[in-house]
């Protein structure tokens, strides 16, 4: 019923969600699925697991939006969705990108040194 | 991770309980003596270097185990973390992994820095890769900024991130008119702030003070005329190095100092 008495979240451009619990759960559904398509000891898979799981498992356990609110502690419930879509754009685009890969390049010698000594 | 929100913003609070537990103990034993060694405790250790700000090492810390969880979870392109000035999170990254750094810093759900502050320039000519590319940004979620700096040098493009943050378009023109650092994929990449028919990149560190055209009114032709610039007297040759050191001792040490750590967790990543 809280969705219902929400009018708005006050943030522009950002809709209330009338039944925000199902878009959750497609939405961490997707991210899960993607990061399993990922190398298992990758840092940013493990990481990201952990956080999703997290939240699912907040998603699933409770159902009164304002409490969930609290317990995720990632704003407005519309907001958490709009950083598990975010997320999920993220994971696609690493399965290109591939950052786990070994570092592309050295910086050449003395490039982050600072200040500039009298040798260079 | 909402490790790093708490943190942060839990912070002075944390120091207050831990002062004011101190304090409590004592007054168990001495209650006027208390206030007395508490306030001169204070004030002596603010005596000691009074304009320096002081450094929370609490927040120090938090920004370095960022640093560290950004560059085990891209390996592939972060090539150092620093923190400066004692609460300035950097990422030293190689220019290939300008977007993806960037989309992962605004995406990633314990990074959040969706707001774009700035782009700029730097000019170190004696650098293999002169410039340096440094990206500002702001998480309003976690309040907390980073700064992503990168290089190049006259010839290599940039990938643009004008994708990533719209408000990057006109910071990376002014980039491209002061330096000629070149964005490739810019939508518009024209010069912003010099005159029509400029030539040349005011910003670098080879262009002269004076420029190479000026402009006057002709009051034969009537109207304004461009031409070179002509001195009455030859550029004269100054000596500016100074026997004395100009950068403080203590830059160089606390440079040092804050490399120390996240140094040893870069040679880790690049294995």
């Amino acid at each position: 019923m809280a969705g219902l008495l929400k009018k708005t979240t006050g943030l522009t451009g950002l809709a209330v969600l009338p039944n925000p619990h199902k878009n959750l759960m497609v939405v961490y559904d997707k991210i899960l699925r993607t990061l399993k398509k990922m190398p298992a000891d990758t840092a940013y898979r493990r990481h990201t697991e952990v956080i999703i799981q997290e939240r699912l498992g907040h998603v699933k356990a409770e159902p009164n939006i304002a409490k969930l609110e609290a317990r995720i502690q990632g704003g407005q419930i519309e907001e958490v969705l709009l950083q598990a879509e975010k997320e999920l754009s993220l994971a696609r685009k690493f399965l290109q990108w591939k950052p786990w890969e070994p570092l592309v390049g050295d910086a050449p010698p003395n490039q982050w040194k600072w200040p500039i000594g009298r040798d260079m | 991770m909402a490790a790093l929100r708490r943190l942060i913003g839990f912070v002075p609070g944390m120091v207050q309980c831990a002062r004011q537990g101190a304090g409590l103990h004592r007054a168990a034993i001495a209650v006027p003596l208390m206030n007395g060694l508490l306030s001169r405790n204070l004030t002596t250790s603010a005596e000691n270097k009074p304009t320096v700000r002081p450094v929370n090492p609490l927040v120090q810390k938090t920004l370095r185990d960022f640093g560290n969880y950004i560059g085990e979870c891209l390996p592939k392109f972060v090539q150092k973390v620093q923190v400066t000035t004692g609460d300035e999170l950097e990422v030293l990254i190689h220019p290939d992994g300008v977007l993806p750094v960037l989309t992962f810093l605004r995406d990633h759900t314990n990074a959040q820095f969706t707001n774009f502050i700035d782009v700029c320039g730097v000019d170190m000519p004696t650098r293999e890769c002169r410039f340096e590319v440094v990206y500002n940004l702001l998480s309003l979620r976690y309040n907390s900024r980073i700064r992503v700096k990168t290089y190049t040098d006259e010839l290599t493009p940039i990938d643009s991130c004008s994708d990533i943050y719209k408000g990057a378009i006109w910071f990376e023109r002014e980039i491209w008119d002061m330096y000629g650092v070149f964005f490739s994929n810019h939508p518009d990449l024209r010069r912003i702030l010099t005159d029509y028919g400029f030539e040349g990149h005011p910003f670098r560190k080879d262009f002269p003070l004076t420029g190479y055209i000026e402009m006057r009114y002709d009051d034969e032709v009537k109207r304004v005329v461009a031409e070179p610039v002509e001195f009455t007297q030859e550029f004269r040759k100054f000596e500016y190095s100074t026997p004395w050191e100009m950068f403080p001792a203590y830059n160089q040490k606390a440079q040092e100092a804050a490399e120390a750590a996240p140094e040893e967790k870069g040679e880790g990543e690049k294995k």
